[in-house]
């Protein structure tokens, strides 16, 4: 019996977290919301905190769930996410009447995730991603008197039931031809029959919506630029990421019978979400738009770490998802402070940014360093494992187009970096004066990205977890 | 012919019927009516596999409440052929292109499948009925059941929180 | 004896022995569907007068008196005159979904005959999942109310079909976990599982407490199921003319009018079967004498006695109770009968797994 609760640990604290505030929310006592926030923060943080104490693994439920050094890791790196992305809300909900309602919906789609990621059964795969994407509708119409906040929504939650409708198409086509749901019955089963393949492809069709690689992306900028900020990160990170970490098992363990398939398909994504996400990223006014082609191509990247299908690439995968994680949610923090304070949002705006605000300026300075891969920062290193896992193939054209690519990006992080230290500006943001949870979260995130590109321990850590 | 294969082919004719007339309707109300028939058709073909749970909690989920409700806004809506968004004559011809060869890849597919239907599963005629499917619920699935129950109560409090625009 | 189960089986065998079997197979169709439409036919005729005559005695009157004796055959003078007049569809109404409502509506109640069990071995469809079937099948009847109501173009339909569809969709709910009570406690879904676990008392009275509430909601709940008063918010006179079939006229009107008071039948006939025995004679326990006395009444009339008792009291309420608001009608279910049921059902659940019930 105590297996169980070790096992179930992460999801089982998740949910009791889903229920203290259920109640919080139901009770007939009028919280003060500060309280309520710090309250949920702490809790954040405990949930974080207790990731690392269990090392149990198994599965449970007769295959339906499994758990592994790995699968915790990934799990705590989501969690770490969140508890940042919470913290760079801070200010957002304490004038949102509904502040108890977002971390339910946040917290139930990352429970979803949990779950996604656990999943040894195609099933349990779905049931965990509706999980991790219906609430997450919800979220991005969180800014409930804007319209640009509903047709975010609208938009997400189409698109979504669009990839889940292929998914599904999938799943039932290899159930018919294998009879079993279950990963493993499917990994021996895995032929290149016709109609398995086509169900394959559909697959990941509805993988690639989910990660918005390119011919499946068009969802992506309209809802990044109507969700409020806070929902934005989490889509284009914790979403995003927890969605790669499992694409990565599933293609490298249950699909390995089809390598020679799946690697030209991914090949194939990879250079047109490079590419595509490169060129639309160029022409970007909305800075969070611009955030949302730049996602786009850095998906791009990780599927080329993807293709390697090695254990080396799979690491790089993970790797490069962590330092994602710290730049980006860097960079969102800063938008977060700056759009929240002034409600601007076009990268003109940022013309000038380093007069009034210098930090401010540094710390989105140096996310875009790191989104771009400039050697000191994580995000170097990151992109060279990649590219290292995506040689192991041998396909030095790939890794030719993805360089090319590094260098265009550079381009247009540059750009910003320039328009915040050089540019003139007449009406330029005013200095902001920055609260302790956006503070917290931008060192944590500076930290991150020095730390985790500096040492080299993480990467072996991740590769040590994967062997 | 024996009588379920007349059934059969009746029941398929009127879903793909019924699916077709879903899509190339001008009216939203008819489409919806339409949906109704291939439900009930697709229903039909659960009974045939002795699956009757399934076939009748089709028609209580789909068929009786969220159509309903379908009709509902539609109706309130007050939608009509006329507010019908017309599309541009290329894009039908891309998506009707687009249809067609997915369509031609699935067939090919099945064309080259024959071992599938050298091997049916059999599944004895116990699986579809209620007492085995809520064993089976209980036991093996449990863990996406009581996951579903969480998604529902999230997907419910995001609908009442978007319900919640005016105040 | 003579029996509706005897009649069915002797038919049966003559129709084996004279035809292969997939002929005596739609032989037996055929006069199924015969009989179905014939005791259509009938319950129009007769619950139409029972109506009247029951309001005319709640209101202290007489109601009809003209035609035949004591003005029983008004019902049919008024088929008559609905037969011969003009059926007339609007200018601006949708043809199509106009003229296809009433047959919908007539399909439905058809089809929801299928597993009721009239008497002893006698029932057209005893599936094993009868009781879903029934609550399945039931929920349809909206999509013609919904269909008639926006096809005639016209607002006070439409506005009564909505106000119907939001009805029955929320009714439909505790109805439903009423029902789920009884199958509990039998576990079957059945019909005829369920009856036969009545044999040596109905679940009424030996299920406790919980059952009656379970039948009390279930009443109310197929009240506004029904569109009834004091539910008829879809068709109340004096807001909305006549509410989703303002416009119908001549047959049409009339299909409606004997959909809606077929359903109160089939409704009465669940709530008899499931609550009150179905066929099942009233026994009491070990008294031997009684129980053969009460054998010896014919079970088809048991089963429409239970039946037209229970239409009896669903009419006692239209002619009882003011009509509700819109709003008072949702409070009441989803604020007190949805809760108060959900919680009998578990009541109900512990009942059965504790063994409680006798």
């Amino acid at each position: 019996m105590s297996i169980f609760f070790l096992l179930l640990q992460q999801e089982l604290l998740l949910t009791a977290i889903i229920f203290v505030l259920l109640f919080v929310k139901l009770s007939t006592k009028q919280w003060n919301s500060q309280t309520v926030l710090s309250f949920v923060n702490i809790l954040l943080v405990v949930n974080l905190a207790a990731g690392f104490f269990f090392k149990e693994k198994g599965t449970l439920f007769g295959d339906m769930f499994q758990t592994n050094d790995l699968l915790r890791f990934e799990k705590n790196i989501l969690n770490l996410g969140t508890l940042l992305i919470s913290l760079q809300a801070y200010n957002w909900l304490l004038k949102h009447k509904h502040a108890i309602e977002f971390y339910l919906l946040m917290l139930s789609t990352l429970l979803g995730m949990f779950f996604m990621l656990s999943s040894s059964n195609l099933l349990m795969f779905y049931v965990g991603l509706e999980l991790a994407s219906i609430p997450l509708a919800a979220l991005a119409n969180f800014d409930l008197d804007k319209k640009r906040s509903s047709e975010a929504a609208m938009k997400y939650i189409m698109s979504s039931a669009f990839a889940s409708g292929l998914l599904l198409f999938g799943i039932s086509l290899i159930y018919g031809m294998v009879g079993s749901v279950n990963f493993t019955d499917i990994a021996v089963a895995a032929s290149e029959n016709p109609l398995f393949l086509f169900g394959f492809i559909l697959l990941i069709a509805g993988f690639g919506f989910k990660i918005s690689a390119v011919p499946f992306h068009l969802w992506t900028a309209d809802v990044y630029e109507g969700a409020p900020v806070a929902v934005t990160s989490y889509l284009s990170v914790i979403s995003k990421g927890s969605m790669l970490f499992v694409m990565t098992s599933v293609l490298s363990t249950v699909f390995a019978n089809l390598l020679f398939q799946w690697y030209n398909i991914v090949a194939v994504l990879a250079v047109l979400s490079m590419i595509v996400g490169n060129l639309f990223a160029i022409r970007q006014q909305n800075i969070k738009r611009f955030l949302a082609f730049s996602s786009i191509s850095q998906v791009g990247f990780i599927l080329i770490g993807m293709s390697g299908a090695n254990i080396e690439s799979h690491s790089s995968v993970v790797y490069f998802v962590l330092v994602y994680l710290f730049s980006n949610l860097a960079a969102f923090a800063v938008i977060n402070v700056i759009s929240e304070a002034s409600g601007k949002e076009n990268i003109d705006d940022y013309k000038g940014l380093y007069k009034t605000n210098p930090a401010l300026t540094w710390v989105l300075a140096i996310a875009l360093f790191s989104l771009a891969g400039i050697p000191p920062t994580a995000g170097f290193f990151g992109k060279f494992f990649l590219l290292l896992g995506g040689a192991s193939k041998g396909n030095y054209l790939l890794i030719i187009v993805a360089a090319l690519n590094m260098v265009i990006s550079l381009y247009y992080y540059l750009r910003i970096i320039k328009a915040m230290f050089m540019d003139a500006n007449e009406t330029p943001v005013e200095k902001l004066a920055i609260s302790w949870s956006p503070k917290i979260s931008m060192a944590v995130c500076m930290a991150g990205i020095v730390v985790t590109g500096i040492i080299s321990g993480a990467y072996e850590y991740i590769y040590s977890l994967l062997k | 012919m024996e009588i379920t294969q007349i059934l059969f082919w009746f029941l398929s004719v009127l879903a793909v019927f019924g699916a077709l007339m879903m899509v190339t309707s001008k009216n939203p109300v008819y489409s919806v009516l339409w949906l109704i028939v291939v439900f009930f058709a697709i229903s039909g073909h659960y009974i045939l596999l002795n699956a009757q749970f399934l076939a009748i909690v089709n028609i209580i989920v789909y068929a009786g409440a969220i159509m309903v409700l379908f009709l509902f806004v539609i109706m309130l809506m007050n939608l009509n052929a006329e507010t019908e968004p017309q599309k541009n004559k290329w894009l039908k011809i891309a998506g009707v292109v687009a249809g067609c060869s997915l369509m031609l890849v699935f067939v090919a597919a099945l064309r080259q499948s024959d071992e599938l239907l050298k091997a049916p599963v059999s599944m004895g005629g116990e699986t579809g009925l209620i007492k085995t499917l809520g064993k089976t619920l209980f036991t093996d699935y449990v863990l996406p059941f009581e996951i579903s129950s969480v998604l529902f109560l999230s997907a419910m409090v995001g609908a009442v929180v978007i319900g919640k625009k005016g105040d | 004896m003579w029996s509706l189960s005897n009649i069915a089986a002797n038919i049966d065998q003559w129709l084996n022995a004279n035809m292969s079997p997939t002929w005596a197979l739609i032989v037996e169709m055929v006069i199924a569907g015969v009989a179905v439409i014939g005791l259509f036919a009938a319950l129009g005729l007769v619950l139409v007068i029972m109506e009247r005559k029951v309001s005319a005695w709640i209101q202290i009157r007489l109601g009809p008196n003209r035609v035949g004796p004591k003005g029983m055959l008004q019902s049919l003078a008024d088929t008559l005159k609905l037969l011969v007049k003009e059926g007339m569809t609007p200018g601006g109404a949708d043809k199509l979904l106009f003229n296809v409502a009433p047959f919908v509506a007539m399909i439905v109640a058809m089809l929801l005959l299928a597993p009721i069990a009239f008497a002893k071995d006698f029932q057209l469809w005893d599936l094993n999942i009868g009781v879903l079937y029934i609550s399945a099948v039931s929920s349809i009847s909206v999509i013609s109310i919904l269909m008639a109501g926006w096809a005639s173009n016209n607002k006070y339909s439409l506005l009564g079909a909505m106000r119907s569809g939001a009805q029955i969709v929320s009714y439909e709910l505790s109805a439903g976990l009423a029902v789920l009570a009884i199958v509990v406690l039998t576990g079957s879904l059945r019909i005829s599982d369920i009856i036969q676990a009545q044999e040596n008392g109905w679940w009424l009275f030996k299920g406790h407490i919980p059952v009656i509430i379970a039948f009390i909601i279930f009443i109310i709940a197929v009240t506004a199921e029904t569109n009834r008063a004091p539910f008829d918010l879809a068709e109340a006179e004096s807001e909305l003319t006549a509410g989703f079939h303002t416009e119908y006229s001549g047959m049409k009107f009339a299909l409606f009018f004997l959909a809606e008071y077929v359903n109160v039948f089939i409704v009465c006939a669940i709530g008899a079967t499931l609550f009150l025995g179905g066929w099942m004679p009233f026994h009491i326990g070990n008294w031997h004498a009684f129980n053969g006395v009460m054998d010896w009444i014919p079970s088809s009339v048991w089963f429409f006695g239970k039946t037209f008792f229970l239409i009896f009291v669903i009419m006692w309420f239209r002619w009882t109770f003011p009509r509700l608001r819109i709003d008072q009608l949702l409070n009441l279910e989803w604020k007190y009968l949805l809760p108060i049921s959900m919680f009998n059902l578990l009541l109900v659940t512990l009942i059965a797994i504790m063994g409680w019930h006798f």
